[in-house]
């Protein structure tokens, strides 16, 4: 059995830990907010650049050739993005990425082609390295505060990879928020770029219909600088960036909701395992209050 | 002479810069220097690197650093687009050096004619009009 004192020092060191993780959830939850705002922030550029995506593509009739459209006649190499965080202490925030980016990229192995991972985040890129799967390039030092410049580095490097023949195609993977307290791994192709989910698809905008419906009338009308194509070829780039900028922000919110809610738990199983240790060390007092009364008793027995 | 005010809005990843009004916006498209008064014609066009000048009224100018961006004109609306767009004396001169400098190194190493080439020479245009607009600032 324990002395008071081991317990006593047991339950000081425990109630640090619950003021740590405390403060943590504190902070994890007003990042959260931020990284929630920013999310926000973005929708109305990302929808913009869509929209303008979608009229130069229009515009410019039949799609040029250009490289980033155009599908590999080969697949042999798959990059593989993983966007997780720097820091640890977020529950399955990380693992779950690691995990499911390896489980593809056996599976692309299985149909022949050589997966090349690429690493947003400190923890994906030392895990990747740890089952010896060394990442091509890893992105790191951002995952609290991703800006715009980051997620440019990383589509540039992509984009790259997959113009210059270095990668066939490029998926990524990343926690989606949903809400404070549920992340969900998601699983995006990024390259080549479908035609289908630029061009058409559904509209984000309420105005989508009379948009469609006017397009071949305005498109004599719109006056271009430089020709549709040619602004084409530079959209589709940051439309790959906006992209990745989406997911490294989801990502962040993610962290912060994953990262408050694994505190929140840790803080209630400090509370728990204080109030044990509590029980335990009066339970070690009393039994030692028992034991000098014992000793007292049978002392002044032995005397009479 | 006063010019006819019309809607702006000038949009980053960020957020929205600037709304409101203006009477007349200047920046620069890949064909050269454009300023765009009310009533322009229905416009799409890709923006280089430029000093941007939003003229809210006769004596009221802002200027911006701005890097690639889109302008769309229709319906008497603007709508421009930026990945960054900066006040001068928001811009940190030595990061800018530093990068300009990271931007002639990845030039000098990548392929030629590949796609990082091209990339270190757009960010290196960047660097140098963001310089400009930050040193005209501070003369």
């Amino acid at each position: 059995m324990p002395s008071q004192r081991d317990v006593r020092n047991r339950i000081a060191s425990v109630q640090n830990i619950r003021t740590i993780t405390r403060a943590m959830e504190m902070v994890a939850a007003a990042r959260l907010r931020r990284a929630e705002q920013r999310i926000e922030a973005l929708r109305p550029y990302a929808e913009a650049i869509r929209r303008m995506t979608r009229e130069a593509a229009s515009a410019a009739g039949e799609v040029r050739n250009l490289p980033i459209l155009a599908v590999h006649a080969s697949d042999q190499r798959a990059g593989l993005l993983l966007v997780a965080g720097d820091r640890g202490l977020a529950g399955a925030f990380n693992s779950q990425i690691v995990r499911a980016g390896v489980a593809a990229g056996r599976v692309h192995e299985a149909e022949g082609r050589t997966p090349l991972y690429f690493a947003s985040g400190r923890r994906p890129a030392s895990s990747l390295a740890f089952r010896g799967l060394d990442p091509v390039a890893a992105f790191t030092g951002f995952s609290d505060r991703p800006s715009y410049a980051d997620a440019r580095r990383i589509a540039q490097r992509l984009v790259a990879a997959y113009v210059d023949g270095e990668v066939d195609r490029v998926e990524v993977f990343y926690n989606g928020y949903v809400s404070p307290i549920s992340q969900v791994v998601r699983r995006e192709t990024l390259l080549p770029l479908q035609q289908a989910s630029v061009m058409g698809g559904e509209d984000d905008a309420g105005d989508g219909a009379s948009s469609s419906a006017e397009e071949p009338r305005r498109r004599g009308l719109v006056e271009y600088e430089p020709d549709p194509g040619e602004i084409l070829g530079r959209l589709l780039p940051d439309y790959v960036e906006v992209s990745i900028y989406r997911a490294l922000l989801e990502s962040t919110a993610s962290e912060h909701g994953a990262r408050m809610t694994a505190m929140r738990n840790a803080t209630e199983n400090a509370g728990v395992l204080i109030e044990d240790l509590t029980l335990q060390m009066n339970r070690a007092r009393q039994a030692a209050i028992t034991q000098e009364i014992l000793e007292v008793v049978a002392g002044a027995e032995g005397v009479s | 002479m006063a010019h006819t005010p019309f809607q702006i809005e000038v949009l980053t990843p960020d957020g929205e810069v600037l709304g409101g009004e203006a009477e007349m916006v200047s920046t620069r498209t890949s064909l050269g220097e454009i300023g765009i008064l009310a009533n322009h014609a229905p416009l799409l066009g890709m923006l280089e690197p430029a000093e941007l000048r939003v003229y809210r009224s006769e004596g009221e100018v802002l200027r911006f650093a701005q890097s690639e961006g889109y302008l769309q004109v229709g319906g008497n609306r603007l709508m421009l687009l930026a990945q960054e767009i900066h006040a001068p004396d928001q811009l940190d001169l030595a990061a800018l050096r530093e990068q300009l400098a990271e931007a002639e190194q990845a030039l000098a190493a990548a392929g030629e004619d590949s796609e990082r080439r091209r990339a270190a020479l757009r960010e290196r245009r960047r660097c140098q009009v963001f310089l400009k607009v930050a040193e005209g600032a501070a003369s």
